[in-house]
This record gives C-alpha cells, structure tokens and sequence, in this order.
C-alpha cells in the first residue's frame, strides 16, 4: 500500500512540474486569441453572478437574520455538542458494559442514542451505523485493522468536543437546499469544494453540489486562465476572505474562507481532503479522468458526505491537522505494553499495520519493520473508520472491469473475537475508561516545584474521577492555559486539557486557531523554521518554542508575566518528559519517513 | 529606439501595470475601452484584455462572497497581482513575478502603497481619473495623462533596465509617510517665527507653506494627506540632494524612449495629440535660479518673455487649485501654495509675492537654515546604536527609521523574517476592521539565525526592530525594546 501510494504521488509531482514549466510567454500570447472566446465564456459565468449579487447588496435583510443561520453552524454544532454531552453523562454509568458488547448488542445501543439525536436532515447513511468493530480492509490486499470503540456511549470529557465527528456524522450533509444564489450560503464562513478539471462538481460543504454547477464552472475558469497564463493560481484575498487553491492532476480543490486561519494552514487541510478522497478511490480516479475528462466522480462518492464533513470539523478542533503528528491516550506504561503485545500477536499473521484506538487517540501500533504510516494517513484513516463503515471500492472485472463497487467487508474470525476477549481479560479495556474519564494532562496538575518529578499522571492522590463527566480546570499556575508539546522523533504530539479560561468550544477553536497561525509563522516556508516565538495580543500570551527534539506551543492569559510564563514553559517540558512513558507510545515500531 | 525597446521589453516580464475602468468597455468589441492604462504598452491588445479580464473577473467573483471589499490580491506560483480600487470603479492591478534569484520577494501592502501614491500624486497634480473622464469621455485625455505620469513616476524604480520595486531589502521602510526633523526648542520658535513672517508674505490669499530641511520635514500648515502628497514630490523632485544629481545619465536615454511611446500613447487615443500633458514628474527639470527660488518649464513657457509659468497643483481635500512657489536656501526648501483663485493677476502676483518673501523673509530663513544645520547629525542622526528599527506613527502619518546604510548591513535572513512579520501585521490590521486602534499586538521571534525580529502595534503606532547581535533570552529582547521605548518613543510601547 505504502509504496504504491508513494509512486503515484511522485507521478502525479512530475505531472504537475511539467505543467508548471510550460513555456509562458510564448503560450500566453499564441493561446491568448484561440482562449479568448473561451475566456470570455468563463468570466461570462462569472458576471451570470452580478446581478443577484446586486440584488443582495442592497438589502438589508440578512442582517437581521439570527446569527445562528450565517455563522458557519458553529453555534449549532455547540448546540449539538451540548445535547451529545448530556447523553455522554447520562451513559456514562453504564459505559463499562458496553466494552463488552462490541459486537453483538451494538443494535441495542444504537436505537437509543439514534432515538435521541437524529433529526429529519440526517442521512440515510446515518442509519447504517452499525458495528462497533470492524477490521478494516482497505484499498487492495493489504490490511489494516482497526478497532475502534464506540464513542459515543463511553463516557464523556463533557468539555471536550472529544467525539465530534459523531455528530457531523449523525448530521450529514447541511443546508443541502442552498446554492450560490442564496445569501446565507454566501455568509457561511468556510466553503470546500472539490471539483473534476472540466469543472464538474464533486463535492461541496454546503449545499447541492448538482445546484452548484454554475459555481464550479466558474472556479475551474479562474483556475484554467491563469493556468494558461503559465502560471498557477494559489491564493486570492478579498477581505477578510480568502479563496485557497490546490490542483492535483485532474481534481481541484478550493477553499473559501473568512476564518483567519493562514494560507498555509487552509491549503493543508485541502490536501488532506484530497488524501481522504484518495483514501477511498484511490488515485486510479485519475484514470478515468484519462479517458473521460467529463467523467463525473460524485456517484463514487455516494454517501461519504459524512466522512468529508466530519474531517472539515475536525479543521477546527484536532490539532492533528497541522501538527502532522498523531497523540495517544494516556495510559500507564504496562497497560499500553499490554495492549501492544495482544496487537504484535495480530501483527505476526502478516498484517502492515495494526492500530489500536480510542476515537482519535493511539492506544497501541504496530507494523512490520519496514512500513511506515504517516500521521496524516494515521488521521485520515480514523476519520474513515470513526464516520462510516468500512466499505472499500473494489472493481470486479468479470462484472464490469471499468467500475468501481463498495465492498462491505466484516470479518467475524476468531482472532476478532480473540483480541476483544484479550483485551477485556487483560484490563486493558478498564484502563483504557479509566484515561478517559480522568482526562489527560490538566495544567493545575503542573509541579510547581521544580525538583517535585511527579513521574505518573495517574497516582496523583488528589486526581479525583469526575462525578458529572466534566473536567474544567481553573487554569494553570501564572496564568497557563494551555499547551501542546510535539515530539518530532515520535511525532506524536500532546495536548493538554482545557482549563475553564476556555471550556467553551468557540474559545477553543479560537485557540486552536490561534496555534495553527503561529504554527504556520514558526514554520515559515521561506524563512523559518524560528527557535522562538512569543505573541501577546487581545486573547492571549502565546510561546512557541521550537528545538530539534520538541515544540511547544503554550497559551497564557494576555496579562501574563513573560518572565514567569518563560519559566512555566520550562516546567512543562520537564513535566512532559517526566510522565512521556505514558502519554506517548515509545519505542513501539520504528518509523523511517 | 533599439535600446530603449528592448529595455522596456526585459522589464515587462517583471512587471504589468494596468489601470482600467469597469464602467467602460460594457459591450462586445468594446473591451479595449475599458484599459486608461497599461505597461508595457507594446504587448498586444489581447494579452493586456487577458489581464484585464481576469482582474475583472476575479473582482466580480469574490464580491459573492465579501462585497465590502473586493479583490485585493492574486498569489499565483509566478506572480503576486496586486490590487487598488483607486476610485470607485477605476482599478489600478500590479502583476509581479516573483523570484528568489533576483530578490524578487515582495510584501503586497508596500507595492500597493506604491499604488496609491501614484495615485494620490496623479490627483495631486491632474484631478481625479473620473472627473477626466467626464471631461473627455473618449479617454484619450486621461490615457495620455496617465500614460506620461506614470511613465515618469516608474523611472525612478528603473536601474539599468529593470524595474527595483520595495522589496524585502525595504522592509524597515514606509512609503506614504513623511520623515520629521527633530529641531530643539530654541530652533522650533524660530521656525514657528519664520512661519509666520511666511504667512504674512502670502497676506490675505490664505495660503499654506512646508518647510523642509535636505529631506526631512520642519513644519507645515497643511492637512496630513496633502503634507504627504507634498513632501513625497519634494523629496522625489525638489529637494537639494536631488537637484544636485539631477542629469545623472541612468535614466536619460530611457526618458527618451518614454518620451517616444508617450507620444505613442497619445496616438492610441482619440487623435489628440494636439494638446500639451504637463509632466510634473519628469526628470531634471527643476533647477534653482540666481534669486533662490526653484524653476522649472514643465508647465510651460510663457509665449514671448520665455517666464516659465507657476507650476499649479490640486489639494485633496478642498480641491483648490493651488500656485506652487518653492525658494531654498542651502539645506533649507520653503514651498508656498498660494490659491489661484485669489491670485487675480496671475503670473504678476507670483513674482510680488516672491519680491515680498525675500524681502521679508530671508533673514530669517538664513538663520533658520544656520540654527538647523548647527544641530543637525547628519545622515545617520537616527541611527540608535545596535538597533535596526523603523518606527510608524499612523495617526499622524509619521514614520522614522534607520538610515538605510545601517540597514544594509542586516543579513538576508533577517530582513526576510522582518518581512514577514510586517506581512503578519499587516494581516492583523485589516482584520481590526475600524477598530484599529484598539489593536494591541507584540510579536518577538528568535529566528534560524539567531536574529530577534520584533513587532509591537499600540494605539496606531507601529514599530518593527531587527536586533542581530542580542543576548539569546527573550526577557533581553524584551528589555531592549522597553528601553528604545522609553528613550525615543516617549514609552508609547512599554509595558508599564
């Protein structure tokens, strides 16, 4: 899988080189007469647009319109959020159980909490959640195996949007009956669209992508002009918007956003969903397109809206998604060996890779000596598994050697059974509810005392299990609120749960954009990479700190001492390599990306 | 010819600069209306429509979806498009290519501040784009206008035969702002006298004087905008420092071809070449006279007597047509804008009014001149020992740095990451969207080579700083910049 993967991507560098070093000048004037019919049949398109934007204009309408309806659904989704977080609490009690329960009673769990929160706007695809463990098999013969709890019915950090991709999930597609033409589509604050190279539309965030035809046309006009400028469009800014660019060989990708996140961290998030489109098909997509550049893509993608929406979401809330770097659930260093060696068993029967984890924290990995997988791929796979069934394209070539086919694959073998058995007897499972229910790294846990090595998270006596599935600290010491640190040789990153100072969930998207922002200034294309950074304005006290072994990107109240923050950062870092052997997954494969 | 073309040519790949009006040019086979302007002028029409068409089109797609502003720039691979909505509905688009080699790496609120002060120094001397329009709805009024003026404006970015527009090199820089001499209290009542005695030259007319010592700004009794406006063409045209390399030879032969396509440009229009352009920003055409006073024939000769006639010039605000008057005295330049409309006898107003000044004034424009140059440091008075500063004050349209030959000496790497700071300012500014002033913003980075590049953003004022050689902690980058604070920002930037 991995070195097919690999191939293809180089391929597809090479196409796009080639196509960057077209010959401008000469290109431009001698197309200029033949594309400028075409040319003005694009910008056509576009000026279709004028006259209901003038109509818009003027109105005063939407203005009065509640904020909910053109805010990009983030009060809804903390509106969801809150209604899943008291299901969380009120089955949390019974959590234990459910551990149990994987395979056979997940039709029992599942009525109830479908009964609670689907609503009309959820998709078919919604109902069709089904088991709780399923071996994936994915793209061709190599398998990964994931197994995967579910979610939604353990207990619940309760502040922590910690399994939100459940309710994009739940919720599919939005606001499906909008189209470019419709003023609160035009206010959402962050669009994605993907679409074939002839301008067909593939997928859009928000409404239908069939109704958005026109719309299309008119961004691969935009793309195709200056392409045959020789040149390649990357980014427009108008505002506060911007519209974000990424080409990859006969599929484009845009991005239209007011959010403030940077450049560089909106153009990622494209290319992640591109990765978890190739995820799915593959990049034999591509080959149709070869044959058939009007081939319409969106009947492949039938019913994986969930998965593209829970991965937008997830932009917003998973520092995963530009840190390129996956994190682990924290466990006592035995526990995790434990769960490690019931994984290396599965490993030994010739599978790549086998993960275990909890929603999107790695509790064990392992893989054969010379396979890596790549945090981004780690990401995008459990986005996959978390949103939607394991369905894998396949072709059957005696039926139609030109189509794809969704497979549902479950295999109910005996080692399945096997490991679940394993991992119950061998408490692995109450160790891992356990982590869960404590939370992570609480900042007011920080040892003040320097020379205090507290050496585990989990026997600090004053910890107590939250009754009420909460966990809202009041903040750190001086002002801390909180922090990642990234191990680059493990890649594996951890953050730190939040303190009250942002418990709610629209401070801590702004947070974390605030951490993608300075992550993209520390890791600065053309001048970076920096050592240190630090950035205080209205919100907060930001420190970055960036070595060969660590970074650390800590937040701090605005008022902050920058002395006594300095000295905190310090305790931080000390603290994390006090406790790593259990918030990070060390030693366990090799990895040689 | 040949020289000068094929200059022009090697440019344009660098650069494409257009200027065009989204009300023209409506309806098929009349696109070529809409373009006042284009560089280079001798790339065919459907490659200067192809830019225009995507400018245009791109300006119309992002008002979908932010209809308060437009377009503001395209970053392609190549190239950086920057954009200016100069007046409503007049686009003003500057395409850049970008390359490492040749330091082709830009921040786009500098070359759009070049923009705009082509702009602001078009309307300055010629009136608003639309109002000549209006005049002459065919545009070849405008077209030749804008054609020499900016013609004239760009060679002063030419060298050689490329265009050097601000790049990273200029990021402890700011166009548009006015550099302020700093004068001690008995030299400022002396100025404050000799402001008067100025004032009663100019008796009942109501007009205003700037005073300026070599390029930096003494005092004035105009608005801000029109003081920036003023002092930009000063410091570009007027100043001794430029008259005396006035005929250097790198632009002369390129001033001959531009020469050439204006009269070119002309042509394009609607056959008018008849009437005379004033070219305000040509080169070598002001000289000072045995009296003091500065001329120049850009405006014209009168016919017989062979007296060159007072250059005019329009104010921004009141949009008064002002007489443009301009004496100096060794470092010292005064200039008077007198209002035409109360200079009833023209030409002989002007020259009792210059009788007056050096009757009245020069006295005191001699020891004014004497006090100044006594106290004066020299070209590095600013330069603050260590420090590698530029400081902005917004509100007030001021701005004060470095001396460029202590800037040069910051490594590549320094001046790149202060470019990029000032970009990332330049980002959180317009997100204040008109609460500017509120934002409050400090930004210390450590960089790859150990360079401290700071920002800090207080209540309009900004100021950047490149520290190479400080201590490694951040507490004594910290303190550095409080004690710069302290000592030449009047503490505008401390913490306490």
């Amino acid at each position: 899988m991995a070195s097919d993967s690999s191939s293809a991507s180089s391929s597809s560098d090479e196409e796009e080189e080639s196509a960057g070093q077209k010959p401008n000048v000469d290109v431009n004037i001698n197309s200029i007469d033949n594309s400028l019919d075409a040319i003005e049949n694009q910008l056509s398109s576009i000026a279709l647009n004028t006259p209901i934007d003038e109509r818009t204009l003027p109105s005063t309408d939407y203005h009065q319109e509640p904020v909910s309806e053109i805010d990009d659904g983030s009060s809804r989704e903390s509106a969801s959020e809150m209604r899943r977080n008291s299901i969380g609490e009120s089955s949390s009690s019974r959590g234990s159980g459910l551990w149990r329960n994987n395979l056979g009673v997940e039709v029992e769990v599942e009525p109830e909490a479908d009964g609670e929160l689907s609503s009309p706007s959820s998709s078919g695809y919604a109902g069709e959640r089904g088991s709780s463990s399923s071996p994936t098999s994915a793209c061709g013969t190599d398998v990964v195996r994931e197994l995967r709890d579910n979610g939604s019915s353990i207990g619940d950090d309760g502040v922590v949007p910690l399994d939100p991709s459940q309710t994009q999930w739940i919720r599919g597609k939005q606001h499906a009956d909008e189209d470019d033409g419709s003023i609160s589509w035009r206010k959402r604050k962050k669009h994605f669209f993907v679409l074939s190279h002839s301008g067909k539309p593939i997928y859009s965030r928000y409404g239908d992508e069939h109704k958005l035809a026109g719309f299309s046309a008119t961004l691969q006009a935009i793309i195709s002009f200056v392409e045959n400028g020789g040149d390649r469009v990357k980014l427009v800014r108008a505002g506060n918007h911007q519209v974000v660019f990424l080409v990859k060989g006969p599929i484009y990708l845009v991005c239209i956003s007011c959010t403030e996140e940077p450049y560089e961290s909106l153009r990622g998030q494209l290319e992640l969903l591109y990765g978890q489109m190739i995820l799915i098909l593959t990049r034999s997509i591509d080959k149709c397109f070869e044959k058939n550049s009007k081939f319409d893509m969106t009947p492949l993608l039938g019913g994986t809206d969930a998965v593209f929406s829970s991965l937008i979401h997830s932009f917003s809330w998973n520092p995963a998604t530009f840190l390129h770097a996956y994190t682990c659930l924290p466990l006592a260093y035995t526990t995790r060996q434990t769960a490690s060696a019931i994984l290396q068993d599965v490993a030994d029967t010739g599978v790549l890779f086998a993960i275990l984890m909890c929603k999107n924290k790695v509790i064990s990995l392992v893989g054969l000596q010379k396979a890596s997988l790549h945090p981004d791929d780690m990401l995008l796979l459990a986005n996959f598994v978390i949103t939607s069934e394991s369905f894998s394209p396949i072709c059957l070539p005696r039926y139609n050697s030109m189509a794809f086919l969704y497979a549902y694959v479950h295999y109910l073998d005996v080692d399945t059974i096997q490991i679940e058995a394993v991992l119950a007897k061998s408490n692995v499972l109450n160790e891992v509810e356990r982590s869960l229910s404590e939370g992570g790294m609480r900042i007011e846990d920080l040892p003040v005392d320097p020379s205090a090595n507290s050496g585990s998270l989990f026997h600090l006596t004053h910890r107590k299990t939250p009754t009420n599935g909460t966990v809202t600290g009041v903040g750190g010491p001086a002002g801390l609120w909180h922090f990642i640190y990234r191990s680059i040789y493990l890649d594996q990153y951890v953050s730190s749960e939040f303190a009250s100072p942002i418990s709610h969930p629209h401070q801590q998207k702004r947070l974390y954009r605030a951490y993608q922002r300075l992550y993209a200034s520390m890791h600065d294309k053309g001048v970076g990479p920096h050592k240190t950074q630090f950035r205080r304005d209205e919100n907060y006290v930001l420190l970055c700190w960036v070595t060969q072994d660590f970074e650390l990107y800590a937040a701090f109240d605005p008022l902050a001492d920058k002395g006594v923050a300095i000295r905190i950062c310090n305790r931080v870092c000390q603290w994390v390599k006090d406790v790593e052997n259990e918030i990070f997954l060390l030693g366990a494969t090799p990895f040689s990306w | 010819m040949g020289l000068s073309s094929a200059a022009i040519t090697t440019s344009s790949e660098a650069l494409k600069f257009c200027i065009f009006d989204l009300r023209r040019g409506q309806h098929e086979g009349e696109e070529l209306e809409k373009i006042l302007f284009f560089f280079p002028a001798d790339l065919p029409f459907p490659a200067q429509l192809s830019v225009i068409g995507l400018s245009e089109g791109l300006i119309t797609f992002t008002r979908i979806f932010s209809p308060e502003a437009a377009c503001e720039v395209i970053e392609a691979e190549l190239h950086s498009h920057v954009f200016f909505e100069a007046e409503p509905d007049i686009w003003m688009v500057m395409v850049v290519a970008k390359s490492k080699e040749t330091e082709a790496i830009w921040r786009i609120e500098a070359l759009r501040s070049v923009l705009k002060e082509i702009h602001s120094l078009f309307i300055m001397f010629h009136g608003s784009i639309r109002v000549l329009l209006d005049k002459e709805p065919g545009g070849g009024l405008t077209r030749s206008h804008l054609f020499t003026f900016i013609m004239d404006y760009l060679n002063d970015f030419l060298m050689g035969n490329k265009f050097v527009l601000p790049n990273f090199r200029d990021s402890l820089k700011q166009r548009g702002t006015v550099q302020m001499l700093t004068v001690g209290r008995e030299a400022a009542i002396e100025v404050q006298s000799l402001v008067g005695a100025l004032d009663s030259c100019m008796g009942h007319t109501s007009g205003y004087s700037v005073i300026l010592f070599q390029d930096l700004l003494v005092s004035t009794t105009l608005t801000p905008d029109d003081t920036t406006n003023l002092f930009s063409y000063a410091t570009s045209r007027l100043t001794p420092r430029v008259l005396s390399s006035g005929g250097s030879s790198t632009w002369s032969y390129l001033r001959k071809g531009n020469a050439e396509l204006a009269s070119r440009s002309a042509n394009i229009g609607s056959g008018l070449d008849g009437f005379r352009i004033v070219r305000p920003l040509q080169h070598g055409k002001w000289s000072k006279g045995k009296d003091g006073f500065l001329v120049t024939d850009i405006w014209g000769v009168e016919v017989g007597n062979l007296v060159p006639t007072t250059p005019t010039l329009w104010l921004q605000q009141t949009e008064h047509k002002m007489y443009l008057c301009a004496y100096q005295h060794k470092s010292l330049t005064i200039i008077l804008l007198i209002p035409v409309t109360s200079m009833l006898n023209g030409e002989e107003g002007i020259s009792m009014l210059k009788q007056q000044l050096l009757e009245n004034a020069s006295a005191k424009i001699v020891k004014v001149e004497e006090k100044l140059a006594k106290g004066w440091g020299g070209e590095n008075a600013y330069h603050v020992k260590g420090y590698r500063y530029l400081l902005v004050d917004g509100d007030r349209n001021i701005s004060r740095a470095s001396p460029p030959g202590k800037v040069t000496t910051l490594t590549k790497e320094s001046l790149l990451a202060i470019n990029k700071v000032r970009e990332d300012v330049d980002l959180e500014k317009s997100r204040g969207n008109g609460n500017n002033d509120e934002k409050d913003l400090e930004i210390c980075i450590r960089a790859k080579n150990n360079a401290w590049v700071i920002a800090r953003s207080t209540r309009g004022k900004e100021l950047y700083i490149v520290l190479e050689k400080a201590n490694e902690t951040l507490l004594y980058a910290s303190e550095a910049i409080e004690k710069f604070s302290d000592r030449y920002c009047n503490g505008a930037f401390s913490l306490d």
